[in-house]
């Protein structure tokens, strides 16, 4: 990289033709910037005025010079996240969603003893508010407000649970109204059926309870071949109440789920 | 004096960010400069390997932490290219919004951590201050203020929120406004000539020798704009102009991200005109599965491979704030990429800094380095 | 030792120690104490003690009022926190540098880096002991006390430069060169502007100056003087635009990277002090002391201390132009800062002196029935 140096700075054109003392200009401006914070400059003395409080919304915005309602900014924030126990079907949606794997699915009271009920924990050191769990929530029941305050003395105090979760749900923070549609072609759970057992994992773990398991003719095996060992039953899936969670996949013994198009 | 090196970095006021640019001095001049950079290296490319082509959109705003949505508009336009998708234009009109919202975002910080370089602190509150009303309008329609999470794969998240075209206008007019101001605080101001005029020359065949690209390129006078030669989105069909300098000195920088800035502006209102004329769906109607938004398990490895994904390599090169950033996916029909590769901008330019700093004195090592517009985020990825 | 014979705060120290406190005392301790010398003495020990402590109090007040005023310029609000709009802020920030641990660096050199925080304090604060606040409120009124203010406010080079070196650190070195260059350059403009202050005013008694603004403020006849002096204290107190020797930018905090906690706090008092010491400088060579013009109604000026309260006023507005200054203009480089004032700067002082004695003149030529208004 031995270059030859560039010239020596001082020569460019422009520079011995400025006038001596200009700095009227700047000087001015910065008067004019003093004259109009007299009155109030345009900080937010944050933890005593929020941009989030209504009173944003009127005089004070105007007066901090926001030429946009400040109110109307938060509409769509991404914060905290609210859980609404009550509708939450505990799919795992936003668990398989999350980039950051910082949403682990704990058990809360309310369910069977036989299948726990299972809501969504959220660890908001490892969180990064990508909103990819309340986009995926089929139901609607974990969506983000407008809190944004989470510090803590201890890492375990991060980890919300999902009471804590709830709690932010009952306070009635603004929640993010945006639902991601989703697409069309989405893919169904099909079923491979010779592999089938019919075991009813898949019917019993599913969050919608979209799965019955119908009886199907019992098969009479061709001379010389086994008699498969399995329940004659065979899983229907109703397509319009399945969220996609895929739970039956992974619950499935046999791996004869799988995801595809319906020819 | 015998000469001496300096590390001015990892840890120094200079640098704005992790990287280390050691100066070998004599006196108070410049006799050597060697960059270091990798502080900052988090292996963006290699993680994102592992990921959903959404959830990579989570690392792009990471990526550039002051350029967020036009790393996201990059990569945005690889994977789709990659996945043979086509957005609805009125998500290519939203992004092409966010994307000029964010250079001038960017300018903006540029501008105010430069002047600070040069001792003013003065606009670097003006700077913050009216950057914060352009990230009001992106909290209002992404949600988010620094890391954004707003285009998918096919097109964007959600629709503009009702009455924020309206409000974009009004913050517009705000920044065409401000922008007089500060050209009254730099452009009208002696000291800051006497601080940037002919300082940190890179004439343009060099600079394209190095590889320089985005406003350092242009203020040689190149008439290189990739928004320009090589439109991708809807750029073809907006009218705006190439901002260029002659001087190839930190002034010529500032007065040609300046002039973008007005230039975005330009662009930003015919956006909005188009956007409240057309309204229509900001996702594509047909995505494959792994694309929305759940991520359910895949289930058996063999269905996986039955499954005939498509196959394809996405290429795409956007003027970035910085300068022109590149984007390489291949995609082997598997749900991840199976390679991802970026073209950082301030990569090179920093290590351009061999050309174009030795020969000055200490004191003009921040406004060169300032007008590079360091994002050492996007640098070391 | 001097013929000029003025009330002076220690006099009046000492006349109130002889009536009110010398009583108290058995008869020879009495006699001891009110021989003249030690009474003199004692009474300029409670002098220094009381100015001290005024003067750090106002130092310490300069910096909110920089920090509030530059807030306003950037449309920000400065302290507020902490007592009444922040005014306690500077205080509480005392106290955490105080608890500080203070460190040397391993190869830095010991007595170097002890001393030159110490001695730019001491040698910054003795000024406040010369300087005329009000009409005999000086703690000596020597005949050159305007030389002798000079003098010691350009010791501070010598210190800088000495913590600089002994740091042992790149950006310091960088830094302490800058400083010692840059002070030693604009020594000559503002001598040379005082110069022309003296020749207006034909004494080197700055309380003499003061009273010979009785008809104009030198400001009017000298505003070529004034701009040189206002540019070379910006360029002595190290103030953007001339800051270089701490540019942050690219030396950290130039000469006094190395210092943390207390010492730290002490370069910083002092540099608030030396700012206070040259906006008192410009408010009595140039803004009439605290004196008001006659025109001013005069209860603005028959109220108690009313003098030294338009003389602070004056004061802190000067340095409200410089943290004008500070809020709208960069800083420039080495080169250009000793272009500037050897190039700009002298001619314009030299041109001033001539300016000044052009005005001494038409006061002197019978023609225009002026009356010569010589001091001294």
């Amino acid at each position: 990289m031995a270059e030859p140096a560039p010239s020596p700075p001082g020569e460019a054109p422009g520079t011995e033709e400025k006038p001596l003392l200009w700095v009227t200009r700047p000087l001015a401006t910065a008067a004019r910037q003093f004259a109009k914070s007299l009155w109030r400059p345009s900080t937010v003395i944050y933890p005593f005025e929020r941009l989030e409080d209504p009173k944003f919304r009127g005089e004070v915005a105007v007066a901090s010079g926001r030429p946009i309602g400040v109110g109307e900014i938060w509409d769509n924030y991404r914060g905290v996240h609210a859980l609404n126990i009550n509708t939450c079907i505990s799919c795992n949606l936003c668990a398989f969603s999350c980039p950051d794997v910082c949403i682990e699915m704990v058990t809360v009271p309310g369910g069977d003893p036989k299948h726990p009920k299972k809501c969504p924990q959220i660890d908001y050191g490892k969180c990064s508010f990508c909103g990819f769990c309340s986009d995926a929530c089929p139901e609607g029941c974990l969506s983000m407000t407008t809190r944004y305050e989470l510090t803590a003395h201890k890492r375990e105090e991060m980890v919300y649970s999902p009471a804590k979760m709830f709690e932010v749900y009952k306070s009635k923070l603004p929640m993010n109204p945006i639902r991601v549609e989703r697409p069309k072609n989405e893919d169904q759970i099909l079923l491979d059926p010779p592999i089938c057992i019919g075991c009813n994992a898949c019917a019993r773990d599913c969050p919608t309870q979209c799965i019955t398991m119908l009886d199907i003719p019992k098969t009479t095996p061709k001379p010389g071949e086994k008699v498969p060992k399995r329940i004659w039953k065979e899983p229907v899936i109703n397509d319009s109440d399945c969220v996609r969670c895929g739970t039956c996949i992974s619950v499935c013994p046999k791996d004869c789920l799988f995801w595809g198009t319906r020819q | 004096m015998s000469e001496m090196w300096v590390n001015m970095g990892p840890q120094h006021p200079m640098t704005h960010g992790l990287w280390n640019l050691r100066v070998r001095i004599e006196g108070e001049v410049i006799k050597d400069v060697e960059p270091e950079m990798g502080y900052l290296h988090r292996g963006i490319e290699k993680i994102s390997e592992d990921r959903h082509y959404n959830e990579i959109i989570t690392l792009m705003d990471r990526t550039c932490y002051v350029a967020g949505l036009a790393w996201e508009q990059l990569f945005i336009v690889a994977a789709e290219q990659a996945l043979h998708i086509t957005p609805p234009e009125r998500a290519e009109y939203i992004r092409v919004l966010s994307a000029e919202f964010q250079r001038i975002a960017s300018h903006i910080m540029w501008y105010a951590a430069f002047v600070q370089d040069i001792g003013l602190m003065t606009p670097f509150l003006y700077g913050m201050r009216d950057r914060d009303l352009i990230l009001d309008l992106f909290q209002s329609y992404t949600g988010g203020r620094l890391t954004y999470e707003y285009m998918r794969v096919g097109g964007v998240r959600n629709d503009l929120p009702l009455g924020l075209t309206d409000r974009c206008r009004k913050v517009c007019d705000w920044l065409m406004d401000r922008f007089v101001e500060y050209d009254r605080l730099c452009l009208s101001s002696t000291p800051f000539h006497e601080r940037c005029d002919g300082l940190g020359v890179l004439e343009a065949p060099e600079a394209i020798a190095y590889g320089v690209t985005g406003p350092m390129l242009r203020s040689a006078g190149s008439r290189r704009d990739l928004r320009k030669d090589r439109p991708y989105s809807v750029y073809d069909k907006l009218q705006f102009d190439v901002a260029t300098a002659t001087t190839a000195d930190v002034t010529g920088r500032y007065l040609v991200r300046m002039e973008e800035m007005r230039q975005a502006v330009r662009i930003i209102r015919q956006c909005l005109d188009w956007l409240d004329d057309h309204p229509g769906p900001v996702m594509a109607a047909q995505l494959p599965r792994w694309l929305g938004a759940p991520y359910a398990p895949v289930g058996n490895e063999a269905y996986l491979l039955k499954r005939n994904y498509p196959t394809g390599v996405g290429f795409s090169m956007v003027e970035e704030p910085h300068g022109e950033a590149g984007a390489y996916i291949v995609n082997d029909g598997g749900e991840h990429p199976y390679r991802v590769k970026f073209r950082s901008p301030v990569l090179i330019n920093i290590w351009a800094s061999k050309r174009y700093l030795p020969g000055y004195r200490v004191a003009d090592i921040p406004p060169i380095m300032g007008s590079v517009d360091v994002c050492v985020g996007e640098c070391d990825r | 030792m001097s013929t000029i014979t003025l009330f002076s705060a220690s006099d009046a120290i000492a006349a109130f120690l002889l009536a009110h406190i010398a009583y108290v005392f058995p008869a020879p301790v009495k006699g001891w104490i009110t021989s003249g010398d030690v009474v003199l003495g004692l009474a300029s020990l409670i002098f220094g003690v009381i100015l001290l402590g005024a003067s750090m109090i106002n130092t310490i007040m300069l910096i909110w009022w920089e920090r509030k005023l530059l807030g306003r310029f950037m449309d920000r609000r400065g302290a507020m926190h902490v007592g009444f709009a922040g005014l306690l802020q500077n205080f509480a920030d005392g106290l955490k540098l105080f608890r500080k641990d203070t460190f040397r660096p391993s190869k830095a050199d010991s007595l170097g880096f002890w001393m030159s925080p110490t001695a730019y304090m001491v040698t910054s604060v003795v000024i406040f002991g010369i300087l005329p606040i009000s009409t005999g409120w000086n703690g000596g009124s020597l005949p050159l006390t305007l030389l002798l203010a000079l003098v010691i406010f350009s010791f501070a080079p010598l210190f800088i430069f000495l913590g600089a070196w002994a740091s042992n650190n790149k950006y310091a070195l960088i830094g302490g060169m800058r400083s010692a260059a840059q002070m030693i350059a604009y020594e000559v403009p503002i001598l040379l502007a005082v110069v022309a202050v003296v020749v207006l005013s034909g004494s080197f008694n700055l309380t003499t100056i003061v009273l010979e603004q009785r008809n104009y403020w030198f400001w009017a006849p000298l505003f070529l003087a004034l701009i040189v002096f206002l540019t070379g204290m910006l360029a002595e107190m190290e103030r953007i635009p001339f800051d270089l020797p701490e540019a942050e930018a690219e030396l950290v905090e130039g000469w006094n990277t190395e210092y943390g906690g207390m010492l730290f706090a002490f370069f910083m008092l002092a540099d608030y002090v030396r700012y206070l010491v040259g906006s008192i400088l410009v408010v009595l060579l140039f803004l009439g002391g605290w004196t008001l013009p006659t025109y001013v109604p005069s209860a603005l000026t028959s109220f108690p201390l009313a003098g030294i309260f338009w003389f602070m006023v004056k004061a802190y507005l000067v340095f409200g132009g410089f943290v004008w200054v500070r809020a709208s203009l960069p800083r420039i480089r080495t080169d250009q800062l000793l272009r500037l004032g050897w190039m700009r700067m002298v001619p314009l002082a030299l041109l001033s002196v001539v300016l000044a004695a052009l005005v001494v003149a038409a006061h002197c030529l019978p023609v225009l029935g002026c009356v010569p208004s010589m001091g001294g």
